[in-house]
């Protein structure tokens, strides 16, 4: 431990209390991650990959091992971690603009004038493109609009690392496809450290640096880490016909429906952070069997 | 200019030698002191809707209140419990009363409370009604006179027979009066016992104070108002009851009236207006002007011979007043009286509201009714006369009575003649003998007069 | 192509020139909207009409519609009877007062308030101003202590069953109680209030805070976990977070709790006026109904038909403040 990582997650395990007795989430999960890296989580429903997200965000303790970020351990939640949640968690009752200058105002007390934040929380919206809807109300903008609004509050914060958790699982593929646009963009401008979960194979490859892949619970781990190398900006159309691609691609799809397979139930699949705990306790059938 | 430093003198005289307590003023001195201003001038009065409420009706719609600087409000009450306790508590500066409620607040029958009256409203007004059903099981025992109708007044000789078939076969025979220590109450009990129905007793030693303890009919409260209904639900089968709930019933085609009780004693007492003692110690001009404006109102319901009448049915008839149909009110208020449907009689003294001295507040009136709460056990034990002649003379004041009677003939608004000639008055009426039973009562000799009844506790009885 | 639609109806719709296809949809529509309750409330006169001949009461036939409206136009003239009663009544006291100062010059003329009885539209108010006040404290009580039990479990456990016990407690039974406490404890010399005004007062607090407590505590215990969440991430202090999270996203609740309450008062009001005699439309009803004159029940009748009207627009009201107030669009309906 001579030379610490910017985020290090250290044999972490993490036991919930159910009426059955305590139930292993997490077994022994191990991670560096280098400052500016874009690591995805990806895994079957209930394998903890929010669990981990959770404990780095430290809205969960874990109850063996821990996260240490630039240093310091992390032990509740903050802002240098902000999290953009799946189904974007705005408050419904402020504007676009009011819910980034919430995180704004809290987390710039004192450091910024009026007129700076005004200024950073205009700016961070334009990063998302949401300038011409910021005084529009969560009901009053699509779920496509209403995520870059949580993205940038998540940015607007400074965060060192930025967690996200599924944050385009429940739009379609078009608006889908919109913004992780827009995330590589920013990504390549600012350079945060993102952790991101996902389920869905292409994203990972085309966003990330490394993707995690984790095995199935419960005492769900790190299975095979892949670093994807291929050159920034990636084009999406381009690399629909690139051999490396397709062979990272495939990479993650054999470790997901050969090494780790799994029959999920229907339904499962937008499920929200809770159930994928109650998602383990359902009966492992061998469909492809 | 030359009277009213007179006058001015006169006063600083009194207040000096009230100062000085030399309080040797005769009455009549004092009188000649012109009653000071109001001390209290905004006031509420409560009120039972009954035409019996009329001088408070007419001395707010005549101004004669405003006339004494009185500022008054009327307000229907619930019932006779609720009005009691709110003169007690405060909230009404006075009310119409039931005559017994002053002395069985002040002798402690329920309530316990020094309430006091200078002023009667007014005589007779009550009538007994049955249902239809009672009715006709009663007409064969009634004599019939050579017009053809029953002959008045009906004993409660020709009830008893149904009575008497009602508890053969087990069944309770239900009536319904306003309060425990209502003229109603008393009247109906004097009418049933004088036909040999035994009404019932009380005993509030023993926590009875249902009154029923055997009975041979039942008797329960029910407030004035709500009677007509409580018959027609088959509740009760005869009620007494003030005026308008009888000609009610019969407008209703619900229920006959058997009589007044002017049959069944002749010109007797019935409500009066009460308040509190502590009140009236610390209002004194303020009750004396109250009793004023009600004196004068008395009078202009009585006046002419009733020529006043019809605006006074007009006024009641409000439904802020009395509220039932104009003509409903008129047939007993107008010197009518409507007994079975079609057989309306005169009655000229139904309502007397100033005429034999109506309104002074009689001890002999109040000694009457504790004779009654003896007989009926809601006193349990047997008094001195002396001890009545005190109750009595605590509750009813005439002294206020004559300062205000006076205040009048002064301000030559009355005549002497109009009241009681004072300096002889000792509130006693002669003994009195007009009762459907024919005994004689004077009010001097309480003890005597219970002696008298066949039913009915008297001498040392208890229950 | 389906833009290009759109832009021609719009163009045609600036125009003034409505297609007969959507003229006759906003007909179907506003005959929808208008036409039938409309009609459902002529079959109701009719029914009511015909019915009302049927029923014999001792007090005359059952009030029908041609009655009520008699009633009405009476109730309206015994209105304005006594306000002109009252303007003499105010001109006899100043001429009265004029003539003590000349008796007596150190008088300092007073203006005593009318004596007379209160009129139906008297009522009105009263009940009015009762309700609306007695709903007031309720609210005052209900919604602080509603989010201290939400935001406090231990709290709540130890209430729960309190709120529970007197939740379902009629007015009729709270009324004794209420009016021997104010009886006893409201003692002045000056009183600012009538007794009988705080016995409804309280008794209308006392039934009508319990819908409002409940919900405001289960809308704050209930705030999403994903806005505690993010609260937490933003590190948001104690009162921060009640602030701005909780208390902005109890509103629709608090609101669904405020709108009972204001219905549970509403009639809780009418019946303790009518058990009390405290001064109101309830007392107006009783009143009448014992008096029992021929035109009694058509008053009553009055009076029932005004109660409805007015729980109606105090609930209407309330919806248009939940709507001004309230950001969940989706609780109004309920």
């Amino acid at each position: 431990m001579s030379l610490s990582k910017h985020l290090e997650l250290t044999g972490v395990s993490i036991e919930f209390p159910t009426p059955k007795g305590p139930f292993k989430a997490l077994d022994n999960v191990n991670l560096k991650i280098e400052k500016g890296e874009f690591v995805s989580l990806i895994g079957h429903s209930g394998c903890g990959k929010s669990t981990v997200l959770n404990i780095v965000a430290g809205l969960h303790k874990a109850t063996t091992g821990g996260v240490v970020l630039e240093g310091k351990e992390v032990d509740e939640p903050g802002p240098e971690r902000a999290v953009v949640f799946q189904n974007h968690s705005l408050l419904p009752w402020l504007s676009a603009y009011e819910n980034v200058e919430l995180a704004v105002k809290q987390v710039f007390k004192g450091q910024k004038s009026k007129a700076e934040m005004k200024a950073w929380i205009e700016h961070n919206l334009e990063l998302v493109h949401m300038t011409h809807a910021m005084h529009k109300r969560p009901d009053e903008i699509s779920g496509g609009m209403k995520q870059r609004v949580g993205i940038a509050r998540a940015l607007a914060m400074e965060p060192q690392v930025l967690l996200m958790d599924e944050p385009f699982g429940a739009l379609d593929a078009l608006t889908r496809a919109h913004l992780q646009d827009s995330l590589m963009e920013i990504q390549k401008d600012l350079n945060n450290t993102v952790i991101m979960i996902t389920h869905d194979v292409d994203e990972a490859v085309l966003l990330s640096d490394r993707i995690v892949m984790m095995t199935n619970g419960p005492a769900a781990t790190v299975g095979e880490i892949l670093k994807v190398e291929l050159p920034r900006p990636r084009d999406r159309i381009a690399l629909a016909d690139d051999p490396q691609y397709n062979h990272y691609r495939h990479q993650v799809l054999s470790f997901l429906y050969e090494k780790q397979r799994k029959v999920e139930d229907i339904g499962q699949h937008r499920s929200v952070k809770k159930s994928e705990e109650e998602a383990v306790e359902l009966p492992k059938k061998r469909a492809h069997g | 200019m030359k009277t009213t430093l007179n006058r001015r003198s006169l006063c600083k005289k009194v207040v000096l030698a009230t100062a000085v307590g030399l309080a040797t003023l005769s009455a009549s001195t004092a009188a000649l002191a012109e009653i000071g201003y109001p001390e209290k001038e905004e006031l509420k009065f409560g009120f039972i809707k009954l035409t019996d409420m009329a001088p408070l009706a007419i001395a707010y719609e005549k101004h004669y209140f405003e006339d004494e600087g009185l500022y008054v409000t009327l307000e229907a009450q619930a019932n006779w419990k609720v009005l009691l306790d709110r003169v007690i508590d405060g909230q009404l500066d006075g009310a119409h009363m039931l005559a017994g409620q002053p002395l069985g607040a002040t002798i402690g029958f329920g309530t316990k409370a020094d309430i006091i009256t200078a002023f009667s409203m007014d005589l007779n007004g009550n009538g007994i009604t049955v249902s239809n059903d009672i009715w006709e099981q009663m007409k064969p025992n009634i004599p019939v006179g050579a017009d053809g109708k029953p002959v008045h007044p009906i004993k409660a000789d020709a009830l008893k027979p149904v009575v008497d078939k009602y508890k053969a076969e087990g069944k309770p025979f239900n009536m319904g009066m306003v309060f425990p220590v209502s003229t109603h109450n008393y009247e109906l009990r004097y009418w049933l016992a004088a036909g040999g129905i035994h009404p019932g007793y009380y005993a509030p030693e023993k926590g009875d104070i249902s009154g029923q303890l055997q009975a041979d009919a039942l008797l329960s409260v029910t407030p004035p108002p709500q009677m007509p209904a409580t018959m027609e639900a088959g509740t009760i089968y005869g009620y007494c009851v003030g005026e308008p709930w009888n000609q009610q019933a019969v407008f209703k085609g619900i229920g006959v009236p058997v009589i007044t009780d002017y049959e069944i004693w002749k010109d007797n007492p019935e409500k009066v207006f009460g308040v509190s003692k502590e009140w009236a110690d610390k209002y004194p001009n303020t009750h004396i002007r109250v009793v004023k404006a009600m004196i004068r109102a008395a009078k202009w319901l009585d006046e002419n011979n009733n020529a006043n009448r019809p605006e006074a049915v007009e006024i009641l008839s409000r439904p802020t007043y009395v509220g039932a149909d104009a003509e409903v009110i008129a047939n007993s208020m107008t010197g009518t009286f409507e007994y079975e449907k079609g057989d309306k009689r005169e009655v000229p003294d139904f309502n007397v509201f100033f005429r034999y001295n109506a309104t002074y507040p009689y001890y002999s009136d109040a000694i009457w009714y504790l004779t009654q709460m003896r007989r009926w056990g809601q006193i349990a034990e047997q008094k001195p006369d002396s001890w009545y002649m005190d109750i009595a003379k605590k509750v009813y004041r005439p002294d206020i009575y004559a300062l205000a009677a006076k205040e009048l003939i002064a301000d030559g608004v009355m005549d002497a003649a109009d009241f009681p000639d004072f300096d002889s008055e000792d509130g006693f009426k002669a003994p009195q003998t007009q009762f459907i039973d024919g005994i004689t009562y004077d009010g001097k000799k309480p003890n005597e007069y219970l002696e008298k009844f066949n039913i009915g506790l008297k001498g040392a009885d208890k229950i | 192509m389906s833009s290009i639609r759109m832009t021609l109806a719009g163009v045609s719709s600036i125009a003034g020139v409505k297609s007969n296809d959507t003229m006759s949809s906003w007909l179907k529509r506003s005959a929808r909207a208008l036409g039938l309750p409309l009609l459902g409330l002529l079959v109701f006169l009719l029914i009511w009409q015909a019915g009302a001949k049927q029923i014999h009461t001792s007090l005359g036939e059952f009030p029908g519609p041609s009655q009520v409206y008699q009633q009405t136009l009476s109730l309206i003239a015994d209105h304005n009877a006594e306000r002109a009663r009252e303007t003499d009544f105010y001109e006899r006291q100043e001429q009265r007062n004029a003539e003590r100062i000349a008796k007596d010059p150190s008088y300092e003329p007073k203006i005593r308030e009318y004596t007379g009885k209160p009129t139906f539209f008297d009522q009105i108010g009263t009940s009015l101003v009762t309700v609306l006040a007695g709903f007031f404290i309720a609210g005052l009580i209900a919604i602080p202590l509603g989010i201290c039990i939400g935001l406090n479990g231990a709290l709540y456990s130890a209430l729960n069953p309190i709120i529970q016990l007197f939740k379902p407690v009629s007015p009729l039974a709270w009324l004794p109680l209420v009016t021997m406490v104010v009886s006893a404890v409201y003692v002045t010399p000056d009183p600012l209030f009538a007794k009988s005004f705080l016995t409804s007062l309280f008794t209308v607090s006392l039934c009508c805070l319990w819908p409002t407590l409940i919900n405001t505590a289960v809308g704050v215990s209930a705030v999403s976990p994903d806005l505690q969440n993010v609260s937490k991430v933003l590190r948001l202090s104690w009162g921060t977070h009640v602030v701005k999270i909780v208390l902005p996203s109890s509103v629709p609740m608090i609101f669904t709790g405020l709108r009972l309450s204001l219905g549970i008062a509403w009639m809780v009001l009418i019946a303790a006026e009518m058990l009390a005699q405290n001064p109101g439309l309830g007392k107006f009803v009783w009143d009448e109904f014992q008096n029992g004159s021929s035109d009694s029940l058509g008053r009553i009748m009055v009076a029932v038909l005004v109660i409805g009207l007015i729980g109606f627009l105090l609930d209407r009201i309330m919806l248009l403040l939940q709507r001004a107030f309230s950001w969940d669009k989706n609780a109004i309906t309920r």
